[in-house]
């Protein structure tokens, strides 16, 4: 083979493998999975100016948000546009909540990622095998190309959710609730939407001067601790496993609770177990999308709470049973 | 508002109307709170049709926050440095009380809507009798609420936080609000460990 032909032979294999390089990693883009990936790196790490819609049943609300990401350390400012001024200035975990007609700041220690989007599941827990996740179709959201990711669950026992996420960048630009009738729970969506733009550091000052204002402070977290239960869920649907599980001591209380947090992979569900007291209440209840269910086994006040239908916080917390 | 509007709100409320117009009424509704008020009312009309139960409004969220921040008797005060000059902040009597409230009030302040009675499909609404064999979900009372907060943090501390899970601390923490102003006006303040509060 002439030298000629063995630097032709090489030149081709070097395309060649790069066109399968590249080939390989449009192939993860195409993965709905990877794209969930990016979703959670674009949360933790864009920043963004926009408005944004939520639709909940009858309520439809509009709120403007500056988010701001420099090497890890998020700023933000969230403002209401339904005409109290209401005020969300984030510093790092450090958040004010400014009340301008009221001239009050309320202080409070958040130490999550975001504000308005909560990140999916750590790619250690994340997923078993109770949902199928593809790529709908693209779509367009605030004017920019999207895929629309649809995330089904195989049955009843847990929520779906689509999520419209930015071709370019990942991040969600729209998110739906999807109960099992198949209609939208809750929607969060941008209107208009800036990704990664220069955010210059007046656009995340409060808009009022604080200086004679009143400041409070937030009561203190619970006091928790690590241990082993003898209790555990006999009708548990499948792919809950135990996540966590600790003693608890809620605010105004000297009594500890013993809470296990179980999860999906996606869905979460916690279980408190009480002695029963006096007005330990049974029965289901529900704030926006999660439920829960009380049930009294033995001496025990036995209740499950979980961004789940109902039907699963109420299977879970009627057969708890210690072994 | 004219007809047009109308019809595009009405299309957009029952997943219709095409993407582009869809695009374009939701960048009019973050300018818009009219417009907002009117998308809640089609939404109202529409769970009431299907039956759905409305649940009672809930008024005036963030009035009720600066109530009790105006009202609460305090103990201390405590020395913070921050982000922000240093500032001599109280602590906030209650159960659990959180500045979250305030973000929970501008989700919670549409649940109360001026639905226009004029409207005739407002008016068939008041028809639409409620199930009688629908089971009322129990309140959410003080543990029931701890339980929810609890459950969000953990969940979150442990790596395991869900799509929504934010919202759901949220709008708990506008019902511990509403029962923290309850308790205020039938009985002593209480700080969060039980310790009564000095007037």
């Amino acid at each position: 083979m002439s030298f000629l032909h063995r630097q032709t032979l090489s030149e081709f294999v070097l395309v060649c493998s790069s066109l399968l390089m590249v080939s390989a990693a449009l192939a993860d883009y195409d993965e709905p999975r990877e794209w969930l990936n990016r979703m959670g790196a674009a949360v933790q790490s864009t920043s963004y100016e926009g408005t944004v819609i939520r639709i909940r049943g009858s309520e439809a609300e509009a709120l403007k948000v500056v988010h701001q990401v420099v090497d890890g350390v998020i700023r933000e400012k969230v403002v209401s546009q339904e005409g109290n001024g209401l005020e969300i200035i984030r510093n790092g975990s450090e958040v004010h909540c400014i009340l301008p007609d009221r001239k009050s700041v309320l202080v409070e220690e958040w130490d999550d990622q975001s504000t308005l989007f909560s990140t999916l599941p750590s790619s250690e827990i994340r997923f078993g095998n109770e949902y199928d996740v593809s790529i709908v179709r693209e779509d367009r959201v605030a004017g920019r190309q999207t895929k629309l990711l649809a995330i089904r669950p195989h049955d009843s026992y847990r929520y779906g959710y689509r999520i419209w996420l930015d071709t370019a960048t990942g991040f969600p630009l729209q998110t739906e609730l999807i109960g099992d009738d198949g209609s939208a729970i809750e929607q969060v969506m941008f209107a208009e939407i800036s990704l990664n733009k220069d955010i210059h550091a007046s656009a995340l000052a409060p808009s009022y001067s604080t200086e004679n204002y009143q400041w409070f402070n937030q009561s203190a977290r619970h006091v928790t601790r690590s241990v082993d239960t003898d209790w555990v869920c006999e009708d548990m649907p499948r792919g809950f496993k135990v996540i966590a599980t600790h003693e608890e001591k809620m605010p105004g209380s000297e009594a500890f609770v013993t809470h296990i947090l179980y999860s999906d992979g996606l869905a979460n569900v916690s279980v408190f177990i009480a002695q029963m007291g006096e007005g330990s209440s049974q029965g289901p209840s529900s704030v926006s999308g999660s439920n829960s269910f009380s049930a009294v086994v033995g001496d025990h006040h036995v209740t499950a709470v979980g961004e789940v239908p109902a039907i699963t916080v109420e299977q879970i917390a009627t057969s708890m049973r210690a072994r | 508002m004219n007809d047009a509007i109308r019809m595009q709100i009405s299309a957009f409320v029952d997943g219709e109307l095409p993407d582009n117009e869809a695009d374009l009424l939701l960048r009019r509704m973050g300018q818009d709170a009219e417009l907002r008020h009117k998308v809640a009312e089609y939404l109202a009309i529409g769970r009431a049709l299907r039956g759905e139960i409305s649940l009672p409004g809930v008024d005036r969220i963030h009035e009720r926050v600066a109530a009790a921040i105006d009202d609460k008797p305090f103990t201390e005060e405590i020395e913070i440095s921050g982000t922000a000059p240093t500032k001599s902040i109280r602590p906030l009597a209650g159960a659990a009380i959180a500045a979250t409230v305030a973000l929970v009030a501008i989700f919670g302040l549409q649940q109360t809507m001026n639905v226009d009675a004029t409207d005739p499909a407002v008016a068939n609404q008041a028809a639409v009798e409620i199930d009688s064999s629908y089971t009322v979900p129990r309140p959410i009372d003080d543990q029931l609420r701890q339980y929810y907060l609890s459950h969000g943090a953990t969940a979150t501390e442990n790596g395991a936080n869900g799509i929504n899970s934010r919202f759901v601390t949220l709008r708990l923490s506008e019902e511990a609000f509403e029962q923290s102003a309850e308790d205020e006006d039938t009985s002593p303040a209480v700080e969060a460990d039980g310790l009564p509060v000095q007037p």
